[in-house]
């Protein structure tokens, strides 16, 4: 295998390892803001994903629908920090294993 | 184009008469009673009145066309395939017709009547609703095609009396009370004839399969003819002594009805009811409904008479000879019992028992016209004298309201002495004896009363006379008929003297003489609501005789009555020129089956005794000198009544054996029999097998031992085990379960984002893992 030509592989490797960090970071952490980063290191290794894809097959749909998920994620960023500042204000504490009005 | 089509209308109007004052009437007449009695009044008058004119529609119809109509309407009873079928079916014949003209002709009128007399009662509509309700069931009762129609009909007018009777139930100071036990005493009468009736026609059923008259009777013939005999369940009888039988419970159903001994006891208590009640209910429909139904069921008594042996009841006598003597006892018994009667309307009742027992007598001879044309001339003038009754009734009412009026006016300079507590409290409105001298005071009741009661007494030429002559004829043309027919023949002849001396008591202390009491001087004539109606009936009594005129031949036997025969006959002659002779009996035979059996049939298959159809002189003139020696008898007994000692002993009583005679039937000896010991001797076994072997055997047993014990031990299980252990631990095991899956479930909520992050992701790549190795 040659190591100096990038296929698609690799990006497939990277997007593969980023939304693996990612997903762990939303399952194991506790601060609100790191959960939050980790969200957007998923959506971000799905983007580069789609990029990579779209760039080897020669058909710019991914590239499109990347931008789609940009928005989407700016919307879902104001709306979730926003969330943030609402609970840090009701608990002085953005550790969300204390925010659990929901227990049964 | 006839008009038999509309014969359910016949029921529709009355019906609406009764949905209307019963639902609205009411309602007027309490909202503003004068507006509300004419609505409530003319209203009820105009629907009888509308059932009139339907049924001179379907008379006309008839005279075109005399054969019996059935007019279906729909199906009461259909049991598999018409083993058992009840049509709800009119039929219309000469017969039904005829008594369809009585009752809604003299019905209408009597409503007239009964505006002017129900004037002021608080409950004129309920009255007029009642009235209407009678209209309806006894024209079921007349049109019914068959028996079963008939019953429903029967036992509809018996409630119509009772609630008649009953009307005034209200009434302060025990005589509402009084009124209730006469309505009561009434209904318990007839239900014993009722009871009869029932099981003639279970058994009629049993025997022909069927209740319709036509297949009936049919069968009956068609039996008759080819010597059949009857198979019931227990045995083999031969048709004439099923038939018997069946006759026989008919009769003990027409003696409640119609007020024949044994069972009459009820009808002289029924004058408790308003008049109009009376005259219409007691005199002239319902009680004669028993003469409709032998002559509706004339073959079958016909049958029984042509059995021969076995159709006698005992001895030789059959059933037809026993409807005759109880009709002709009951005619001598009543009319016995007039003569000591002081109430006005008790000696009308009284002669309408006897009246209605030479009906029976009429057709229990076989002599099924003339018992029809003395129902329909008696309706006329009985109607008329107790409409009449009324009007003295409330004459006197009137007279004694105004007397007291007037003495409290002028209370302080009047006497005085026994100021609130005069002889006027105990005033009873229908006691003859302070009558007298109505005649001055009331001039067209006392001549429209005249009428009626010349032709109760049978004088010549009213309606009475022609239809009493007629059945004691039936006597004197059949004397071939042996012992049971001149008995009947005699016992007749003596209680139509009767008639005439109580009548002629009664005009004699009403209207004759003078006032014994002061109320007379205050009488004043009944207004034209009740005029009107007794002028009409008084016109229709005159004439009603010419229905069925007979035919008038000389020579014969006639020789001996010939000086006498010359001077009525011109007249007569002229008479029967311009009517037509026997036009009823020319009319009715069309319905009379047996007629055709005995007389048509070629050989006669029944041997129903003669019908009267030429004037018998010798009858005539014996019943005419009888009527006219009593009536003179009367006048002489009670002229002359004092005015001072109104509360004399009766003429008759004064007389020394006379008295005696005349006590003892004042003392209503057959009341006694019937109460104090017929009703007493089986009350009291009755009592005691109902407290011995019910209460304290029977009844207890059962109830304790089978009823209560098995309870309690089926409710001790159900209740002690079924319901704790079976049917609570459904309910709470149900719960408890649901409680303790959910208290299990609850924790996998735990609140924690973390853990819902933790699903979502084990989820989502379960789905990638299961989808990309499913494709």
């Amino acid at each position: 295998m040659d190591l100096t030509t990038v296929t698609i592989e690799w990006y497939i490797a990277l997007s593969a390892i980023l939304f693996t960090i990612g997903a762990l970071g939303v399952l194991l952490r506790r601060d609100a803001i790191i959960i939050f980063m980790s969200v957007e290191l998923m959506l971000n290794s799905a983007n580069l994903l789609l990029v990579a894809f779209a760039h080897h097959l020669g058909d710019a749909t991914g590239q499109v629908l990347v931008f789609f998920v940009m928005t989407v994620a700016a919307a879902e960023v104001a709306v979730g920090l926003a969330l943030i500042v609402a609970i840090f204000q009701s608990k002085k504490s953005i550790d969300i294993s204390e925010v659990n009005l929901l227990k049964g | 184009m006839n008009a038999f089509g509309l014969a359910p209308l016949l029921l529709v109007f009355p019906m609406i008469g009764v949905i209307f004052n019963g639902w609205f009437g009411y309602r007027f007449v309490r909202a503003d009673a004068k507006v509300g009695e004419k609505w409530a009044g003319f209203f009820s008058t105009g629907m009888a009145l509308l059932s009139f004119v339907i049924a001179v529609l379907i008379w006309v119809s008839l005279l075109n066309d005399h054969h019996s109509h059935i007019i279906p309407l729909f199906d009461w009873f259909n049991i598999q395939g018409g083993l058992f079928r009840i049509q709800w079916a009119f039929q219309l014949d000469t017969l039904s017709s005829t008594m369809l003209l009585v009752i809604t002709g003299v019905g209408s009128l009597i409503h007239i009547y009964a505006i002017g007399y129900m004037h002021g009662d608080k409950e004129f509509a309920r009255f007029f609703s009642y009235l209407n309700l009678f209209l309806f069931f006894m024209i079921i009762l007349v049109t019914g095609s068959s028996y079963l129609m008939l019953f429903v009909g029967w036992e509809g007018v018996g409630l119509c009396s009772f609630l008649l009777i009953g009307f005034w139930f209200d009434k302060p100071d025990g005589v509402g009370w009084a009124n209730s036990m006469a309505a009561r005493k009434a209904f318990v009468a007839n239900r014993v004839g009722d009871f009869a009736m029932i099981l003639a026609m279970c058994l009629t059923f049993w025997v022909f399969g069927t209740m319709d008259y036509e297949p009936v009777f049919e069968s009956a013939i068609e039996m008759f003819k080819a010597g059949e005999e009857v198979v019931l369940p227990w045995g083999t009888y031969s048709l004439g002594a099923v038939l018997k039988w069946i006759t026989f419970l008919f009769l003990v159903g027409a003696a409640g009805k119609s007020a024949q001994i044994p069972l009459f006891i009820w009808l002289p208590d029924a004058m408790a009811g308003p008049t109009p009640v009376s005259a219409l209910i007691h005199a002239a429909t319902m009680v004669t409904s028993g003469i409709y139904l032998i002559t509706r069921s004339n073959v079958l008594f016909e049958i029984v008479r042509a059995s021969g042996d076995s159709g006698h009841l005992f001895g030789n006598i059959s059933t037809p000879d026993l409807v005759a003597i109880v009709g002709a006892l009951t005619a001598l018994y009543a009319g016995l019992v007039a003569f000591t009667q002081n109430d006005v309307k008790k000696v009308l009742a009284y002669s309408t028992v006897s009246q209605l027992g030479f009906m029976i007598a009429a057709v229990g001879m076989g002599s099924y016209i003339a018992g029809m044309f003395h129902l329909i001339t008696h309706a006329f003038f009985k109607a008329l004298l107790f409409m009449g009754s009324g009007s003295i009734i409330h004459g006197m009412e009137h007279g004694h309201h105004h007397l007291h009026d007037h003495h409290d006016d002028h209370h302080g300079d009047d006497h005085g002495e026994h100021p609130g507590e005069d002889h006027h409290d105990d005033f009873d409105p229908q006691d003859m004896r302070t009558m007298g001298g109505l005649r001055h005071k009331m001039p067209t009741t006392f001549w429209t009363y005249m009428v009626g009661s010349l032709a109760l007494a049978g004088i010549f030429p009213l309606a009475g006379f022609w239809s009493k002559d007629e059945i004691l004829a039936t006597v004197a043309d059949n004397p071939d008929q042996g012992a049971v027919f001149t008995f009947v023949g005699w016992t007749l002849t003596i209680a139509a003297f009767c008639t005439a001396f109580y009548m002629t008591r009664q005009v004699k202390m009403v209207f004759f003489g003078e006032g014994r009491h002061e109320a007379v001087e205050h009488v004043p004539e009944s207004n034209g609501y009740m005029t009107f109606p007794l002028v009409v009936l008084a016109i229709a009594v005159i004439f009603a005789g010419a229905i069925n005129f007979p035919k008038i031949e000389f020579g014969g036997g006639e020789q001996a009555y010939a000086g006498v025969l010359a001077a009525v006959a011109p007249a007569e002659e002229e008479e029967a020129g311009l009517i037509p002779t026997l036009a009823l009996e020319h009319w009715l035979e069309h319905s009379i089956e047996s007629y055709y059996l005995t007389n048509k049939a070629d050989p006669p298959v029944l041997e129903m005794p003669h019908w009267p159809t030429t004037l018998n002189f010798r009858v005539a003139i014996q019943s005419s000198i009888i009527a006219i020696a009593a009536i003179v008898l009367g006048w002489l007994f009670y002229s002359g009544w004092s005015k001072e000692e109104p509360f004399a002993k009766d003429r008759l009583e004064a007389i020394p054996v006379v008295g005696s005679v005349w006590l003892f039937f004042q003392s209503l000896p057959f009341d006694r029999l019937m109460i104090n010991g017929w009703v007493e001797t089986i009350f009291k076994p009755m009592a005691a097998l109902s407290e011995r072997l019910d209460w304290d055997f029977w009844h207890d047993y059962v109830h304790n031992n089978l009823i209560r014990d098995s309870f309690i031990s089926v409710a001790d299980v159900l209740s002690n085990a079924v319901d704790p252990d079976g049917v609570d631990g459904v309910v709470n095991g149900t719960g408890k379960l649901i409680g303790a899956f959910s208290t299990q479930l609850r924790r996998i909520q735990t609140g924690n984002v973390g853990n819902y992050a933790l699903s979502l992701f084990i989820g989502v790549t379960v789905l990638v893992v299961y989808f990309i190795f499913a494709s």
